[in-house]
């Protein structure tokens, strides 16, 4: 059970990015291209765990501030 | 135009080249690189970095030292006592410095900056610590343009460090031979398949390589969509997760154990360690190699009286206790390296110059080569003029021990081979040596037949 949801955490990611891929401009293209559209992909991908993770962050400071101040 | 006395490594960047003169190393900027210097100085990027010993810190020095036409600036860099190469560290060195990459694309983001290279041989160590060399890596953030060092820092950290961690931590080696960093496609087929459940391997590494295929050497498409400045830093942050979830402990390997299983009686491992440390005092070597250093308990002798000290061991599991133990004790003046002195880092790159080979980063003042000749006599059949030979170009003083074949550890490797060394004796050794080297001391270590010499190298400048 555990391997399945493992394949389908990792699989769901591929299907979702072979559906967003950018739309696109001809031009000739250097070979460093595959990284640069890549990485605007995979990067609006991570940015939503980013954005809980740094909210996450800011509540934990906030918390952590409202204690330090209880405690003095 | 190209400088003559452009140091090799340094060519390939327009924005401006190391040179030396008069014994002294200077960074040349050129014009083109006039605004992302003055960016890096005025946002206060250049302070912060080189006051936390993120980035090597330089005086600016006149401009007519410049080297050729079309110079802004003339810099003089701190200069470093030892370089070495991603494919000499050990699994954790080569993390730290990815760490270090990603700390300081986050502080110069902060500075409305960005690495424009992610180098791994931007990166040198000094005091323990990675170190920033390339004082010119950086340039303007424009808001909505992608992280062009993305993939170099794939190629050169994230793909070299998954495979050693999940693969075979040997195969660090490849830096060697790729000096662009591991080509994705690679790594991801080296990489075991279960890989491609782990998400930030299989999107930096197995996706990305995918990507590059799809993309290679077609009149292609590419991306009007801009990367926001959020999105930037979510990359930037999954690639440090990517990264710190890689960890690769050294299980204990033949030599990463050895010193619990060495035959010295105690009071011989205390005769042995005073008396190196008497030669250390005697000579007071600027900068040490410890040759076969193992895990570093000799090289410390060296770093105790602070001199810089490379510890060079074959084994990737020693280095990494080495590093991690060094890190652990602050310990700035010792450097741990994988190296292998029967087949040492070659020169590689343009005309095989861009990166030295390790001979040519000699010579030590001082080289330590205990418990190592019966090794590189006996089971590497070196004759003992060849290794006499070599150590007397790579250093002025040396520190070496004699085994002789009555010892255990000799004995060791004679069991499964014939016994072909009939001048591996003290009296063959010391005549052999003799030729290359003055002998100045002879100790024997108590309760042992091993020897300990002091010798001078005859061809020391």
């Amino acid at each position: 059970m555990k391997t399945v949801k493992n394949f389908m955490k990792a699989i769901l990611p591929v299907i979702l990015l072979m559906l967003c891929f950018p739309r696109f401009v001809f031009c000739y293209i250097d070979p460093g291209t595959g990284s640069y559209v890549f990485q605007i992909i995979i990067a609006a991908f991570v940015a939503a765990s980013f954005m809980v993770k740094v909210y996450w962050n800011k509540i934990k400071g906030f918390v952590g501030r409202l204690f330090l101040k209880k405690e003095k | 135009m190209e400088a003559q006395g452009t140091l090799p490594g340094s060519f390939r960047d327009p924005d401006g080249f190391m040179f030396r003169q008069q014994g002294r190393l200077y960074r040349q900027v050129n014009h083109s690189y006039r605004e992302n210097y003055d960016l890096l100085i005025r946002s206060g990027l250049y302070q912060k970095l080189s006051t936390s010993e993120l980035l090597v810190s330089h005086e600016e020095a006149a401009l007519n030292e410049a080297r050729t036409p079309g110079a802004y600036m003339v810099i003089q860099p701190r200069e470093l006592p030892f370089i070495s190469y991603p494919c000499e560290w050990s699994f954790s060195q080569l993390k730290d410095a990815a760490l270090l990459t990603i700390k300081i694309q986050k502080i110069a983001l902060e500075h409305g900056l960005s690495l424009k290279d992610a180098s791994a041989t931007n990166i040198q160590f000094l005091n323990g610590k990675p170190l920033l060399i390339d004082t010119l890596s950086f340039e303007k953030y424009v808001a909505g343009r992608p992280w062009v060092a993305y993939r170099q820092f794939c190629q050169h950290f994230l793909a070299p460090l998954s495979v050693m961690a999940r693969r075979d931590v040997r195969l660090g080696q490849l830096s060697r031979i790729f000096l662009d960093g591991i080509p994705l496609d690679l790594a991801s087929r080296l990489l075991p398949f279960s890989t491609r459940f782990r998400f930030s391997i299989l999107s930096h590494v197995h996706l990305h390589a995918r990507a590059q295929r799809h993309y290679q050497d077609k009149p292609r498409k590419t991306a009007r969509r801009a990367l926001s400045r959020f999105s930037f830093l979510a990359l930037i942050d999954s690639l440090e997760s990517a990264i710190t979830g890689l960890n690769w402990q050294p299980r204990e390997s033949a030599w990463a154990g050895y010193y619990e299983h060495t035959n010295y009686s105690p009071a011989a491992a205390e005769g042995k360690r005073k008396c190196v440390d008497d030669f250390l005092q005697l000579t007071n070597p600027r900068l040490v190699w410890d040759i076969g250093a193992n895990t570093g308990l000799f090289s410390r002798l060296a770093t105790d009286r602070h001199i810089p000290t490379i510890s060079l061991d074959i084994d990737p599991a020693a280095v990494d206790m080495n590093y991690r133990q060094g890190r652990r004790e602050n310990n700035a003046f010792l450097l741990p390296l994988l190296g292998d002195i029967t087949n040492p880092s070659p020169g590689s790159g343009w005309e095989n110059n861009e990166r030295m080979s390790l001979l040519e980063r000699g010579p030590a003042d001082a080289i330590l080569a205990l418990a190592l000749v019966h090794h590189l006599a006996i089971a590497n059949n070196l004759p003992l003029a060849r290794i006499a030979s070599l150590f007397s170009r790579l250093c002025r003083w040396l520190i070496i021990e004699f085994i002789p074949k009555e010892d255990s550890q000799v004995q060791r490797l004679l069991a499964s081979r014939e016994d072909i060394f009939p001048d591996y004796h003290a009296q063959g050794f010391e005549a052999e040596f003799s030729r290359f080297f003055s002998i100045a001391r002879r100790e024997n270590i108590a309760q042992s037949g091993r020897f300990v010499f002091l010798m001078k190298s005859r061809s020391a400048r």
